[in-house]
């Protein structure tokens, strides 16, 4: 007892002596996400992601001089933790800006707290529109779930050339809002919706959905949902024998879903931020870097947490300052390279870019085409 | 045909948690503890059947030690975790048992990665023909195990001295003790044998979904809490009622009322409304 008295004394001791020495000529920037909990995955990827590109811009000479230092705490994915994160970043930690590597309850929770103690918040990948309508200082460098939702339809309608969809959503935010998305989309590109089904985060096992689907019998399903809720679909979708064309989304982005459904992944093509067969020199770079620090394939929830890090980092270079005002403005006006391509911002806070087609062949992501109808594409202004 | 093959499938759902809330009920019966955890034995019979399945190249292999493995540790945690909690409240126990299971769910993590694991060499897309009846070859090795499983408990309940003494501890355990039954080794044979079951519960749906993850336990931790309640709390063959039952109805609700009605809140509604009519569970005589 006495022992660990003194040791936590003496940690105690020892984080008092070092902390100003270290603080003394650091840049702060925060990170949250969900490192515990049901979406630990993404929360591990998003973080890893952000480590990266703070790794590398330290070894690029930091910030005018000055070191990055990146506060990182866990939210469990939950609204109710991302308040005290949020508000132990601007008051203990006195970040600078902070990067959300979150979903889209504790994102838009924490995303109020930032507005009001006016500190440019960045979300990587959470969906939900409400998120940017915080405020002025609250930016987004994923996409809405409508606008890919809308990228969806058009690209069953005009790429793959098909009419009859049936619908099977994960029944959250994220589900949600990319089905209102398609929907709306989907009479401009005369799809017929047969059918509209949902199931819940947790479930793996879709016996009776299958058997549903099987009897709606579309030439589509669109199915947005994660990737571990995906793999088991998809697979038991096959085993059913259905042999529609999947079309997923971003939540499908990982080299998990592919060893998860196995030879069923094969052929399954989904929208996405992140084109792994790019010639883009910052994307290679970062793929390649990626999977050799981290020795795992790299994924979209990765890709998304590389590149709002780029953001965050290269409007406090160009910048010049630490005041919340000055980095809110010129992230606004500025146009950034990053490993999910170039970015520019709306007025509302909502990234301006091309959704990317992935199709999965040989069980390896590969580039399939591009949405780019910047019209269809507009995330809302305000 | 389409409710008759829903139907199956709600079987094969029904099947799984029959095994997992089965060895819960005899646990309940036997102590009076909720054993949470128990789900979290679950989760650890599914990993150690995928990690050594992946290494040994013999899924019937890796399911026989992971069951072993999976009594073996069930039975240390009666010794270290409720053994000791016995003479408290029973809600002392429960709070224990939460408490474990959270922290086997984040060991989970920590040891095998957020991300899950799966089987290298996937049988998924298998498919067998019963007739009219054409379904994956997984679903049916689900309902094939858990009806193994289920006639195996059934012999073992009723021509065994375990079984034996396993009724006699729960009618009165003063009496079994004073003719001679060693009510310390039921209950190690009882946890043993109820966290092998859950382990091949486990195993069987990570065949059947071919992902393992730190938190697959959290669903069937509730589900089979309301299925044991709905049986008839320490009520082996109300158990397994209540857990087809469960399973089919959340087959056609899925269908019909997911619009408004989320799959995991159907045994919620079913055991409120159980609840409020026959709040000694459905099968209990009266």
């Amino acid at each position: 007892m006495r022992y660990s008295v003194q040791l936590a004394g003496g940690c105690l001791a020892a984080m008092v002596l070092s902390t100003p020495i270290l603080a003394q000529d650091a840049v702060k920037i925060g990170f949250h996400g969900p490192f515990t909990g049901f979406a630990a995955a993404d929360g591990k990827s998003a973080r890893q992601g952000a480590e990266l590109a703070v790794q590398q811009a330290n070894a690029a000479g930091g910030i005018a001089g000055k070191k990055i230092e990146l506060v990182a705490y866990d939210d469990e994915g939950k609204p109710e933790n991302a308040i005290p994160v949020a508000n132990r970043l601007i008051g203990q930690d006195k970040v600078v800006v902070t990067v959300s590597g979150s979903y889209s309850g504790p994102t838009r929770a924490a995303a109020a707290v930032f507005q009001r103690a006016s500190m440019p918040y960045i979300s990587a990948y959470a969906i939900h529109p409400d998120i940017t309508r915080a405020g002025d200082f609250v930016f987004r460098t994923g996409m809405m779930g409508e606008v890919q939702g809308r990228a969806g339809a058009k690209l069953i309608a005009d790429h793959l050339k098909k009419k009859r969809v049936a619908i099977v959503a994960v029944n959250n935010d994220f589900g949600q809002a990319l089905t209102a998305g398609f929907k709306e989309a989907a009479p401009k590109f005369g799809l017929q919706i047969v059918a509209e089904r949902t199931f819940s985060m947790p479930d793996r096992q879709f016996g009776p959905l299958v058997t549903q689907v099987k009897a709606d019998d579309p030439e589509v399903i669109y199915a947005p949902g994660y990737f571990f809720n995906a793999g088991p679909l998809v697979a038991q979708l096959r085993a059913a024998g259905v042999t529609a064309d999947i079309v997923g989304q971003e939540g499908y982005d990982s080299q998990r879903f592919v060893e998860i459904a196995g030879k069923a992944s094969e052929g399954t093509i989904i929208t996405t931020s992140l084109d792994r067969d790019s010639k883009s020199p910052t994307t290679r770079a970062f793929i390649d870097n990626y999977e050799k620090l981290y020795k795992e394939r790299v994924d979209m929830v990765a890709a998304s947490g590389y590149s709002a890090m780029t953001v965050a980092i290269e409007a406090l270079k160009k910048a010049g300052s630490q005041d919340g005002k000055v980095i809110r403005d010129t992230i606004r006006k500025t146009a950034f390279e990053t490993a999910i391509g170039n970015l520019s911002f709306n007025s509302l806070g909502e990234v301006k870019k091309a959704v990317q087609v992935q199709k999965i062949t040989d069980g390896k992501f590969h580039h399939y085409t591009v949405i780019d109808d910047l019209e269809l594409l507009a995330p809302p202004e305000k | 045909m389409l409710y008759l093959e829903l139907a199956l499938q709600g079987l094969v759902n029904g099947s799984m948690y029959a095994v997992v809330a089965v060895g819960l009920t005899l646990i309940y019966g036997l102590l009076r503890i909720l054993h949470v955890a128990h789900a979290g034995l679950f989760t650890l019979g599914a990993y150690t059947t995928v990690l050594l399945t992946n290494a040994l190249g013999s899924l019937a292999l890796g399911t026989a030690v992971s069951m072993l493995v999976v009594g073996l540790c069930g039975m240390v945690i009666y010794r270290l975790l409720y053994e000791p909690l016995l003479e408290q409240p029973p809600y002392v126990a429960l709070i224990a048992s939460i408490g474990l299971f959270i922290s086997m769910e984040e060991g989970y993590r920590i040891l095998f990665g957020p991300y899950g694991n799966s089987f290298s060499s996937a049988w998924l897309t298998a498919r067998i023909s019963l007739g009219p009846f054409n379904m994956a070859a997984a679903d049916f090795a689900m309902l094939l195990g858990a009806v193994v499983l289920l006639v195996f408990l059934a012999a073992l309940m009723s021509r065994t001295r375990l079984g034996m003494a396993w009724r006699a501890t729960v009618t009165d355990a003063a009496m079994a003790r004073s003719f001679g039954v060693d009510t310390i080794k039921v209950r190690y044979g009882i946890f043993f044998m109820a966290s092998a079951f859950a382990a091949a519960a486990g195993s069987l749906v990570a065949v059947l979904n071919n992902l393992v993850e730190p938190t697959m336990g959290s669903v069937p931790s509730y589900k089979s809490l309301a299925i044991i309640v709905l049986g008839g709390l320490g009520n082996v063959g109300g158990t397994l009622l209540a857990a087809l039952l469960l399973g089919v109805i959340e087959a056609f609700g899925t269908i019909y009322t997911g619009a408004y009605l989320d799959r995991d809140a159907i045994a919620f509604v079913f055991l409120i409304a159980v609840l409020m009519f026959r709040p000694e569970g459905l099968f209990t005589a009266k």
